[in-house]
């Protein structure tokens, strides 16, 4: 099967089709994958930091596919060894294909979803303008509800594949539910060092922060709710 | 990516949701507009049929030669509230913003369609779209000589912008009421992805109106300088805080 027919067949998520790719050794159908959410993931980074500015756009281009990666190689060997504890029967590599095989899903639709928030951004007060604080909550809106429902369509098909893959149904929902736990767990970190994606209006464009490994996600999630409750 | 893929079955089995006639005939490839309109209204299942089919046809083309000076006429008619240049600005930006509109959903409806599981190529979702587009534009030619009365017998234009947004909504449902008769004739089981890129065309259309403002009103540039979210701008126009401002 050609490889964009290939794509055309994993967003269907016929899983009587997609599962036996997990057991071939051509490394033609991963390189796809990595090709597909570079391409997908840097074109909606790219429209996202456009509304900060083109070097922005730049910056957020390269980061978006880097976060994917830094997630997926990082927890590798964890999720890898989750796999094999929990009774799914999939070896490292194939792990590693069925999480690369749904960030491809989530970058086939924010590519598609580029063009809308494309459109968004070029329609909003931008970063200099009297009403940018509402450009950059429209900007923040709008990633969060794409990234989210993409995250979302593309764990489901996740979990479908591992139903179809497991010996049981309930072997498949525990390494589904503990990849999840451990690709959010790190990818929240991760986007925090990552950061910034489309910057604040009153910050100058960088790549990282100053300080991008000091602090982190959930100590800042920890005094945000100490500083409400105070 | 657009490869022949199996055609939908054009005779699908009766249910409330599905008018079709079970028995109907397939459109023929030299069809002509009335025929194709005729079709979009009546049989719309067979239209999309023939849409979808690996065979390409031209239906899709005359679909789009239709829709595109149907919303030009209704702009036109929306111009008329405001006489002048605006006759044909609003025309061209009623046509042009819809087809733009069309053209940046057209990825994310390819994408999100296939997660439907729905086995469709580019070419026919682009054809079942126009043809959504098609509808909606004689829909709204069908509204058009109530809209001219309102639109010539008040100032308000708070009012006669309700209006013409009523009127589009009555028309966008029944337009795109067609991807669920597409959603049928495939026996496509899940439909929560459709409805989510429908929701997100209709706030790409809606925020069009504002991008291109504007079309009611009059302005001395063609095109606004100030970037709007389409809330924003509706909430000063009916809070009436924007009565002097002629960029409407």
């Amino acid at each position: 099967m050609k490889p964009l027919r290939r794509l055309v067949t994993l967003c269907r998520g016929d899983t009587d089709r997609i599962a036996p790719w997990l057991d071939e050794h051509e490394p033609r159908w991963l390189l796809t994958c990595i090709l597909t959410i570079i391409v997908g993931s840097a074109l909606y980074g790219g429209v996202v930091g456009l509304w900060r500015a083109p070097l922005q756009a730049v910056y957020t281009a390269i980061k978006m596919p880097l976060l994917i990666f830094l997630t997926c190689g990082f927890n590798a060997l964890l999720n890898g060894l989750l796999a094999q504890v929990l009774g799914s029967g999939l070896s490292f590599r194939q792990t590693s294909l069925a999480i690369l095989m749904s960030f491809t899903i989530v970058s086939l639709m924010l590519a598609a979803l580029s063009p809308v928030a494309l459109f968004i951004s070029l329609n909003t007060p931008g970063p200099t303008s009297a009403a940018r604080d509402a450009g950059h909550s429209i900007t923040l809106l709008c990633t969060v509800l794409f990234i989210a429902y993409a995250g979302v369509v593309a764990n489901l098909r996740l979990l479908r594949l591992m139903e179809r893959r497991c010996e049981t149904r309930s072997a498949a929902r525990r390494v589904f539910w503990s990849w999840l736990a451990g690709n959010l767990f790190l990818g929240a970190q991760l986007s925090m060092v990552l950061r910034p994606f489309f910057g604040m209006p009153d910050m100058a464009v960088h790549f990282l922060s100053d300080d991008p490994l000091r602090g982190n996600f959930y100590e800042a999630v920890f005094k945000a709710i100490r500083r409400l409750l105070h | 990516m657009n490869t022949p893929t199996n055609p939908p079955n054009p005779q699908p089995a009766a249910s409330p949701e599905n008018p079709q006639p079970p028995a109907a005939p397939a459109l023929a490839q030299n069809a002509r507009l009335g025929t194709i309109l005729d079709a979009l209204l009546k049989r719309p299942v067979v239209l999309i049929h023939s849409l979808c089919e690996a065979k390409p046809s031209r239906h899709w083309l005359l679909l789009a030669l239709f829709a595109v000076p149907a919303f030009a006429l209704y702009g036109l008619l929306m111009g008329s509230f405001s006489g002048g240049a605006q006759f044909l600005a609003a025309s061209a930006k009623v046509s042009g913003g819809t087809l733009l509109s069309a053209l940046i959903c057209l990825p994310s409806l390819y994408i999100f369609a296939c997660l439907t599981g729905a086995d469709v190529s580019l070419r026919g979702l682009a054809g079942v779209l126009f043809a959504a587009l098609a509808l909606t534009g004689l829909l709204l030619l069908g509204f058009a000589p109530v809209a001219w009365v309102f639109s010539q017998s008040t100032d308000s234009i708070a009012f006669i912008g309700t209006l013409h947004l009523l009127f589009w909504t009555i028309a966008v449902w029944f337009g795109l009421r067609l991807f669920s008769h597409m959603a049928n004739a495939m026996r496509v089981p899940e439909r929560t992805h459709l409805h989510v890129w429908m929701a997100i065309f209709v706030l790409v259309c809606l925020q069009m109106t504002t991008a291109l403002r504007p079309i009611l009103g009059t302005s001395e540039h063609w095109l606004p300088k100030e970037k709007k979210f389409f809330l924003a701008h509706w909430m000063e126009n009916l809070s009436g805080a924007a009565a002097t401002n002629i960029e409407r």
